[in-house]
């Protein structure tokens, strides 16, 4: 049995090994940009009940952008969204037959993490320039500065660990039954494994928006929820 | 457990251009229709509170009209009542003018046609009168009564003027004695020589009757006549009769 630890390529290009995480990866991506363009061909001010579904979901990431920032929810509805409906997507991919969610590899849910914390420097720079960037550091107090660094460092390491360990349990646990029990004995743990898809696609969206709130300097956002997880650690 | 950094690179990289496509064909065209519908649908509300404030404004003038219509109304109201008025005491003046032009004639129609009936039952009950006398004096035709009238006629010659009595004797064409029935001959001799006696002289007579005398006997000559019997009386009579009441 294959470590789910362990990244296997698939071919190399170049030096460059192209794991079967980084090609599901592509293919959702295909999926999502083609389905986009698809529904956003033909959008009109009286909408079908497809693209009622999608207005949906952008005012739903548009109200959680404002209830969780407390900012006009434009500049950050792109990457807070696209984060959601990624990592949703591909936690719920592992519902088809040899696809292994790229979530359940550690570098994936790393490369999430790195882009939050860039973003967090990116939109803070952004709003208040490096000096006013640095002062979030300083807040309450500046003794509090080596803290919040190690504090800025830590929380982003807890976001992909908390995704990959979530993902990552839920796949390795799958394939333990399924090797063990048979065919519909995992079921159950599949539908469980989809709501703690959905669930930490939410979690690492809002604490995402938590994150960026911070460095813009908008008002203290509301506590992160606590994670639901039925194994692994949060 | 192993990290490959060439894999976070790669899913780094994936996520950043996913993250754009999805801005690009995803996130920002479904807001950009929310947005436009949104815009609609607050300019179809500044719209319907345009209208609304409209309409409002309209049904405000409408109240105004409707109160002009009624201030309208009273005063074409009081005017009418006014000219009804004016035409109604003009007309019951004409009327009342009327009435009295129309009752001045019919009395005045009324005292003509009682006068003219009063004449005709007048004129009606002489001839009433007449023929009832006539019918009674018819009864009265016997030997007395045509003594009675060959006397009268006696005094009626004897009452005319000497130069018309010596006219009739000197008259040659006989004498006419009418009565209104026949004279036997002694009758007709007594009355030949009583004639010619009133005369002063004999006058030649000849006889003659009339039915329409009802009873007397007249003397009827070319220059004299000498009316002598009921019918002239009666004529006489009425005649005098019809005088009375044109007096």
């Amino acid at each position: 049995m294959i470590s789910p630890l362990a990244s296997t390529p698939l071919f190399h290009l170049g030096p460059v090994p192209i794991t079967q995480g980084v090609v599901t990866t592509w293919g959702i991506m295909l999926v999502l940009i083609a389905g986009s363009a698809f529904v956003t061909r033909h959008l009109t001010l009286a909408p079908s009940k497809l693209q009622s579904v999608f207005e949906l979901l952008v005012e739903t990431v548009d109200n959680q952008v404002r209830e969780t920032m407390a900012v006009p929810p434009a500049p950050y509805r792109a990457f807070n969204g696209t984060l959601f409906v990624f990592i949703f997507v591909a936690n719920w991919s592992s519902l088809i037959p040899g696809v292994e969610p790229p979530t359940a590899h550690l570098e994936t849910d790393a490369a999430l993490a790195l882009l939050v914390f860039l973003a967090v420097i990116w939109f803070g720079v952004r709003a208040g320039g490096v000096g006013g960037y640095l002062k979030t550091f300083a807040t309450p107090s500046p003794i509090m500065i080596p803290l919040n660094i190690l504090e800025s460092i830590t929380r982003t390491f807890s976001l992909f660990i908390r995704l990959f360990g979530n993902v990552m349990s839920g796949v390795f646990m799958i394939a333990i039954v399924l090797s063990l029990a048979g065919l519909f004995v995992p079921v159950p743990l599949m539908a469980l494994d989809m709501l703690i898809g959905a669930i930490q696609a939410y979690i690492f969206a809002v604490l995402a928006m938590v994150f960026i709130s911070g460095a813009v300097g908008t008002r203290l956002a509301p506590a992160p929820p606590t994670p639901v997880t039925g194994k692994g650690t949060p | 457990m192993t990290f490959d950094w060439w894999t976070l690179g790669l899913q780094t990289i994936n996520v950043i251009v996913l993250i754009w496509l999805l801005q690009r064909f995803f996130w920002h065209p479904i807001a950009g229709i929310i947005t436009a519908r949104r815009a609609l649908a607050d300019k179809t509300l500044v719209d319907a509170k345009a209208s609304s404030l409209k309409a409002a404004a309209a049904l405000a003038e409408i109240a105004s009209t409707r109160a002009g219509f009624a201030a309208e109304r009273a005063a074409i109201q009081s005017a009418a009542h006014a000219d009804a008025a004016k035409i109604r005491s003009s007309q019951l003046a004409e009327a009342a003018k009327q009435v009295t032009a129309l009752e001045a004639a019919a009395k005045a129609r009324i005292a003509a046609e009682s006068e003219a009936d009063a004449k005709a039952w007048g004129q009606r009950s002489g001839v009433l009168a007449v023929e009832i006398a006539r019918r009674l004096a018819s009864r009265l035709d016997g030997p007395q009564v045509k003594r009675v009238f060959l006397d009268w006629l006696v005094a009626a010659i004897a009452a005319l003027p000497e130069e018309t009595r010596q006219t009739a004797r000197a008259k040659t064409t006989p004498f006419d004695a009418v009565s209104a029935t026949p004279l036997d001959a002694t009758e007709q001799a007594h009355a030949s020589q009583t004639i010619g006696a009133a005369f002063g002289g004999p006058v030649s007579v000849t006889y003659s009757t009339d039915p329409n005398l009802i009873a007397g006997l007249e003397l009827r000559g070319d220059h004299l006549t000498v009316g002598n019997s009921w019918q002239a009386d009666l004529i006489k009579i009425q005649a005098e009769l019809q005088h009375e009441r044109h007096a």
